[in-house]
This record gives structure tokens, C-alpha cells and sequence, in this order.
């Protein structure tokens, strides 16, 4: 409550890792909270990932314990499936309107899966990066929160008999549901709409697409997730085949001015903890990384040889720039300059991982009433404050940070009115 | 031990006045290497001469066939991820070798400042003016016509000695300028890479099967139109040399002067090779103006070239009109300004980027020579 009695009003923008954070923790001191997630489930990229640094553990229980933090709040409320339209008003007295796209599923789904059973219809799984299907009524993933199906009626023909209303015992599936558009006033705004995985077909020299088994590195996490399409399993999407080789293409799409012309930070590290997944699966596995400058930040620089200790690993100086199939299997060959022996090389792999970088998403799609940078990172305003990677590219643990940062900052527009 | 590395930071800035402005954005990805098509395996270009041009390594530059066996594709720009310009920062390296290989340097200095443009072409101006004067056509001379009182440029201006004798000079003056060029870049190359085949003319005789098949331009990804703008190009001069052949025999031999009439084999090569002249340069410039985002403008040096190529082109062309049409002011006008043009491509080939020409062949030649293409041979099959 704030000192003359008017509530301490904070909209939050994007329900990821940076946008929960600095929710939570601006309603753990008492003020109201709005977060605003356009997916049908909060978490994020981070729910996607397999294991996250810099403790190398599966997110999923700091999800569940920021999700609990939610559900004993009740100064925080959340709307999924929703978006920003606009955005009026000065600092420390915004005007929002928010639209909500219809899930078609209301709170009395006990998510007991007997609509998807009978469902006929399919759609590409965009958790999984299309990797495999869902039935146009689904889960987006097992630790959904909201656990509540969700019904992408695109996937869904019109003339549907909709055999899934007929299922659900619950009376939870509403085919009649509308958009709706709810106007909130608030004091400040985070926003942490943060970033989408780099669209690798843009980067057209590296075959994604194009080449069999050539993957990007958030497929990659989905693949070593228990909960992935392939139940763990780091295979071959062509064949099925346990990978022994792997190339990883440092730098597809990053630091590039054809693409992204910034650092994704993240990628290298990852690289290097994709190599401890396939280790670990495969201890004998060889893994190629080609970089440019392998970038671990900070304290990271750990990490690097902790992976280079496995064995197996090996470090090409030299950016791949040429992938093709190989003539008669689906293995792929890259090519790169080995720099340091000045020889261009071929290698033939099971399969090649693209690290690609982070895109904010502001830069295709931006808030209105925002200011952002042309690469599409927000730019911060009066009582308007960017969170995490929507700022910067950044890990898990500094988007933590940077959203208590920027919940205070928050907290601060509504107490000093 | 290897020698301490000495950077010629001087050397470095000359690159990047010479067009190669964007060198130090090169951050030695080696991007440009991998989709170059043109690249040996062992040893590829141009990451490695992107290092040498930002330390100013002159003698690594130069001592070695790769920043010719360089053909401007643009691949290498267009997938740049620095926007460093690799192609056009090896034009600009190319453009200071051929000045510091060609004598006399003065003449280099020329081609490659645009303040002295107007100098490159006053000199043919007033050589031509002076033979105009000489022959009193500015003091009331009437111009005389052709045996069967046509309008005749061999009439106008007698091939012996007003033409002959001033492009035999600069001709001669350029072979001169180019035999010391090549010779002190075969010396320097030889210096540093070991000649492994003994059949030397075996591997002129490749090269030259090389240039007119255009096999290199062909291996180009980004700009493939190119290929056919400068192969037409090419065609086109080899065609008006033997245009020019031929009429040498029947000016010399036969003693049969000139116009000949259109029906005449020396009309009918000279007039499909200057319409493929004009068209080809044509190309140039639009494929050069629609890449110019991907692939890079290029310099004034390669400018001045396009210039002087569509001035021969299109005075020829034009001046060959207006004597059909009997137009005589502006025909001989026509056909002066085409005379200044070819004199200022004869005399600054060993200079200009028309010395591209000679460099190049003689590094394909060492290249083929001390088997630097090992590599690419394969890709040309495919």
C-alpha cells in the first residue's frame, strides 16, 4: 500500500524468467502487479531449456518456485495468451490496454487429457520448435502453468465435429469464447518481453532447411529435455541415429550485420553445455566447435575447461560459412578455414547444431507506446524500464538481477508520486 | 624462429585511401575464405590478405599470384558479416601493386587521383588539336574527302604518319612499361614460391584457355551476370583488334584506303565488336550499380576504366554514323574525341585497371606454374 492509500500499481510486460522475476519480487513488498504473457503458459525460453547455468541443473524447479510465489501472492495477477495494444498516459499514471485472445479452455480443466485423445486434428508443437505435433487441443508441456489445456483453432478445421467438447467432463472446453480487451491503469512498467531464437533460414550459406541434420541449439535443448520430442534422446532427425559427430556453427547469425550485428552472449556457453549433454550420453561422441572467438564472460571462463577436460572436444578457429549434405548418406559436411594452420577444411558429421543467437523480439514485433533501439532492444523511459534480454542478451542469472533492478525501479515511480 | 612481423601502418593507410576503407572492420572470421569459390584449399584467400592489409604487409601482398587470382565476385562482401568489403580491399591492394610495378609512377599517379583527369585527357587532346593545326584545318584548309568524294576519316586525318605514328608510340611505350612490370613481378613471385612444372608454356597456353573460356568468372555465385558482362567485354576487344589487323593489311599491304564499304568483312567484325563494346560496358555499369549494396561500388580506378571503355565504344560507334550520314563537324569531332579515348586506354593500360589484364594472366600463369590451384581444380569440374 502506498503512503497515501492509492495501491502501487506495476504492469509487467512478458511472464518469462526476467518478467516473473521482477513481478514477484515487486509483490513481495506490497505492490499490485499485472504480468502480461503472450503465450498460453508462463517460464518462457527458460521452460524450454533442458538445464540452465550456471548451476547446470533443469529449470523446472526455479519455475515451480516462482510459480508458487505466484499462487500465494495476491497482489499479482496474471493474464496469458495476452498482448499490449496500447499504452497512454505519463509516468506514474499509464493507461494500458491489454487484449486477451481466447484459449477456449476455461479454469475447469483438470487437464486429464481425454479432449486431446479424441481430438482428430494436428498441429506443428512450437514448444518443440516443430520437432513433432501436438492435437490442436493441448498441454503445452507437462509443468504448464496455468495447467490448462489450450485449443489453437487454426489447427482446428471448421467443419469439426468437436468431439473434444463431448469428452471433457468438465464443462471446460467454451468454443464461444472471445477476444477481450480489459484497460488497466498502472504506475510504472517492466518490460521483459525478451527474445525468439534467431530465424536460422535467414542465414541461407548454412542449409537450415534445406540440409538434412542440421539443427539449431534450441532444438537442441529440446531434444536432451526428458520432456522433448524425443524423450531425451540426442538423435539424428533424419534417422534416428545416436550422433557421434557433431559440428557446432558458433556465431549463426550473431555478430553479424547481415543478420544480428550484436553478441548473443549466451551461445558459446551453451555450445559448450550441449557438448556436455551429448558426452554424456555418448562419452566417445567428437565434437567439433567452430568459432570465432569463443566468448565464455566472466566467471564462465570455468566452464570452458571443465567441457575441454571431457575430451572429444575439439576448437576450430575459423566461422563455418559452407554446409552441405554429403553425397550419399545424410551425414552433413562443413566447411571452414582452419585459421590457425591456414587450410580450408571439410569435416563430415552426424549432424550440425547452428548456435544461433538471441533475437529481441522488439524486433519484429514491438509494444506500441515503446521505444526501441533498431536492433530492437528496448530502450528505457520515464517509469518504463526494460528487464533481462529484452534490454541486452543476458543469462538466466543476470536477467535475474536486471529484474529485481528494474522491479525497483518499478516500485519506486507509484512511492514517490 | 620466424622473422618479428613489421607492421607498415603507412601502407595499411594507403590501402584504405585506395578504396579499401572498410579493412579494419575485418574481424579474421574467414567467412569470406569459405565462400570465396575461387580460393585454393591450402592456404586460402582473402582472410589471410585482409590480416596482411590491416598490418601493412607489403611483401606478403605482392610476393604472391592470390591477390590476382582474386576476380572481384563479391562473394566474399556479400556474406561479410563486418561489412569489411574483402573484394574491394583486394581491388585497392591490386591498385597499388599495379603502381608499384608498372614504371614510371608518375603515370600511375595519374589514373588513380581524380584530380588529374583532366590532365590524363588534355595531353591526347592537344596531340591531336596539334596535328589539326599543323594540317591547317583551323586556318581555313578545307578538309579534304575521300577518292570517290566521300566524307572520309582516312581523308581527314591520313593514317600515315597523323595516326600510325603516335599510337605506334604509345603502344610501344606501354609493351615497354608492361615487359618491366612483369618481369619484376615474376622475380618477386619466383623469390617466394617454388615452380613446380617445367612446362611453362603449357601453362601460359591454360591461362589463355582460362581467360577466354571466363572459367573463373564462372565459379562467382553472388554476381553472375558478370561472367556475361565481361566475357562480352572481352570478345568485343579481341574482335576490334582483329579489326584493327585487318585494316592495318589493307592500309599497309593493299594499299586500299579507308571507308571500306559496310558489306567488307573489317566492317562487319569491327561493327558486331563495337556493338558488343558498348553493350558489355553497358552491363558493367548496371550489374556494378545493382550490386553496389552487396558487392561495393569498386573506386574511381575502375571507374575511370568503365569511362574510357564506354567513351571508345560509343565516339567510335557514333563517329562511324555521322560519316554514313555525311554530318561532318560533329563526325570528325566524333572522331577525334574516339581517338583521345583509345589513346588514353593504350597509353594507361600498364597503369590503369586495364593493366588488370597483363597481372592477372601472369598470376594465373605462376599460380598454375608453382600449382597453387590445386583445390579449385576440383570445384571447376564439378
Amino acid at each position: 500500500m502506498h503512503h497515501n492509500g492509492s495501491p502501487n500499481r506495476i504492469l509487467v510486460i512478458g511472464g518469462g524468467f526476467s518478467g516473473l522475476t521482477a513481478g514477484i519480487e515487486a509483490a513481495e513488498t506490497g505492490a499490485e502487479v499485472i504480468i502480461v504473457e503472450k503465450n498460453p503458459y508462463l517460464g518462457g525460453r527458460v521452460a524450454q531449456l533442458n538445464k540452465y547455468f550456471p548451476k547446470i541443473c533443469p529449470p523446472l524447479c526455479g519455475l515451480e518456485i516462482n510459480y508458487r510465489r505466484i499462487k500465494v501472492n495476491p497482489n499479482i495477477t496474471f493474464y496469458t495468451m495476452a498482448q499490449v495494444d496500447s499504452i497512454s498516459g505519463v509516468s506514474g499514471d499509464y493507461n494500458v490496454k491489454i487484449k486477451i485472445k481466447p484459449r477456449y479452455v476455461n479454469e475447469n480443466c483438470t487437464a486429464c487429457n481425454a479432449c486431446a485423445e479424441v481430438c482428430p486434428a494436428e498441429r506443428d508443437s512450437d514448444f518443440n520448435f516443430g520437432l513433432n505435433k501436438t492435437k490442436a487441443i493441448y498441454l503445452p508441456f507437462e509443468q504448464s502453468f496455468p495447467l490448462r489445456y489450450v485449443l489453437d483453432r487454426t489447427a482446428c478445421p471448421k467443419d469439426c465435429s468437436a468431439p473434444c467438447v463431448a469428452a471433457c467432463k468438465y464443462n471446460a472446453i467454451d468454443l464461444n469464447m472471445q477476444e477481450q480487451i480489459i484497460e488497466v491503469k498502472v504506475n510504472s512498467i517492466v518490460v521483459a518481453t525478451g527474445w525468439k531464437p534467431y530465424d536460422a533460414a535467414k542465414i541461407d550459406n548454412l542449409g537450415f532447411g534445406k540440409v538434412k541434420n542440421v539443427i539449431t541449439n534450441m532444438m537442441l535443448e529440446r531434444m536432451a529435455s526428458t520432456n522433448g520430442p524425443t524423450e531425451g534422446q540426442i538423435i539424428r532427425t533424419s534417422d534416428g541415429k545416436p550422433v557421434e559427430k557433431v559440428a557446432f556453427v558458433q556465431c549463426a547469425g550473431s555478430r553479424d550485420e547481415n543478420h544480428l550485428p550484436f553478441c548473443s552472449y549466451i551461445c558459446c556457453l551453451a555450445s559448450l553445455k550441449h557438448t556436455l549433454y551429448i558426452k554424456e550420453q555418448n562419452p566417445d561422441a567428437e565434437v567439433f566447435i567452430y568459432y570465432i572467438d569463443i566468448r565464455t564472460p566472466g566467471r564462465y571462463e570455468k566452464f570452458l575447461n571443465q567441457v575441454l577436460e571431457k575430451g572429444g572436444v575439439n576448437l576450430i578457429k575459423g566461422k563455418v560459412a559452407a554446409i552441405e549434405q554429403d553425397a550419399d548418406s545424410d551425414d552433413v559436411i562443413v566447411t571452414a578455414e582452419d585459421i590457425l594452420s591456414g587450410t580450408k577444411i571439410k569435416q563430415k558429421v552426424d549432424m550440425v547444431v547452428l548456435a544461433t543467437g538471441m533475437q529481441p523480439e522488439g524486433l519484429e514485433f514491438k509494444v506500441p507506446g515503446l521505444k526501441y533501439a533498431v536492433d530492437g532492444f528496448v530502450i528505457d523511459a520515464d517509469g518504463i524500464y526494460s528487464a533481462g534480454c529484452a534490454k541486452n542478451p543476458m543469462d538466466v542469472a543476470g536477467c535475474g538481477k536486471d529484474s529485481t533492478g528494474a522491479a525497483l525501479k518499478a516500485i519506486q515511480i507509484g512511492v514517490r508520486r | 624462429m620466424d622473422k618479428p612481423v613489421r607492421p607498415d601502418l603507412q601502407f595499411a593507410k594507403e590501402i584504405i585511401k585506395a578504396g579499401g576503407e572498410s579493412l579494419k572492420k575485418c574481424y579474421q572470421c574467414s567467412t569470406c575464405t569459405v565462400v570465396c569459390s575461387l580460393a585454393p584449399e591450402d592456404n586460402p584467400f582473402p582472410r589471410k590478405e585482409m590480416l596482411y592489409a590491416q598490418w601493412g604487409l607489403k611483401e606478403k601482398l605482392y610476393k604472391n599470384p592470390d591477390i590476382w587470382l582474386c576476380h572481384h565476385c563479391g562473394d566474399c562482401t556479400a556474406y561479410c558479416p563486418r561489412g569489411a568489403k574483402p573484394g574491394e580491399v583486394l581491388g585497392a591492394v591490386r591498385k597499388l601493386m599495379i603502381k608499384d610495378y608498372s614504371p614510371p609512377k608518375f603515370l600511375a599517379n595519374w589514373v588513380a587521383d581524380p584530380k588529374y583527369l583532366l590532365l590524363i585527357f588534355l595531353i591526347p587532346i592537344l596531340l591531336f588539336m596539334g596535328e589539326l593545326f599543323l594540317l591547317g584545318y583551323f586556318s581555313g584548309t578545307e578538309i579534304p574527302r575521300g577518292d570517290n568524294g566521300e566524307m572520309a576519316y582516312s581523308a581527314f586525318l591520313p593514317a600515315v604518319p597523323w595516326i600510325d605514328l603516335p599510337f605506334m608510340a604509345v603502344a610501344g611505350f606501354a609493351v615497354i612499361c608492361f615487359y618491366l612490370g612483369v618481369k619484376k613481378y615474376w622475380l618477386d613471385l619466383a623469390s617466394q614460391y617454388e615452380i613446380k612444372r617445367k612446362d611453362i608454356y603449357n601453362c601460359i597456353y591454360e591461362t589463355i584457355k582460362d581467360i577466354l573460356l571466363h572459367k573463373k568468372f564462372q565459379l562467382c555465385t553472388t554476381n553472375k551476370s558478370r561472367y556475361s558482362a565481361h566475357i562480352l567485354v572481352l570478345y568485343a576487344f579481341i574482335g576490334l583488334g582483329i579489326t584493327t589487323g585487318i585494316a592495318a593489311f589493307y592500309e599497309w599491304v593493299l594499299h586500299w584506303k579507308s571507308p571500306y564499304p559496310q558489306t567488307n568483312i573489317v566492317k562487319i567484325i569491327g561493327n558486331i565488336s563495337g556493338i558488343a563494346l558498348i553493350v558489355g560496358i553497358f552491363l558493367v555499369i548496371v550489374n556494378r550499380s545493382k550490386n553496389a549494396a552487396k558487392q561495393g561500388i569498386g573506386s574511381y580506378f575502375d571507374w575511370l576504366l568503365i569511362f574510357i571503355i564506354a567513351g571508345v565504344g560509343v565516339t567510335g560507334f557514333l563517329a562511324q554514323l555521322l560519316r554514313l550520314a555525311e554530318i561532318e563537324t560533329l563526325g570528325y569531332a566524333s572522331y577525334v574525341a574516339h581517338l583521345v579515348f583509345v589513346f588514353t586506354l593504350f597509353t594507361y593500360a600498364p597503369h590503369s585497371k586495364m593493366a588488370h589484364m597483363v597481372y592477372r594472366a601472369t598470376a594465373m600463369v605462376f599460380a598454375k606454374a608453382a600449382l597453387r590451384e590445386e583445390g579449385v581444380k576440383k570445384q571447376e569440374a564439378a
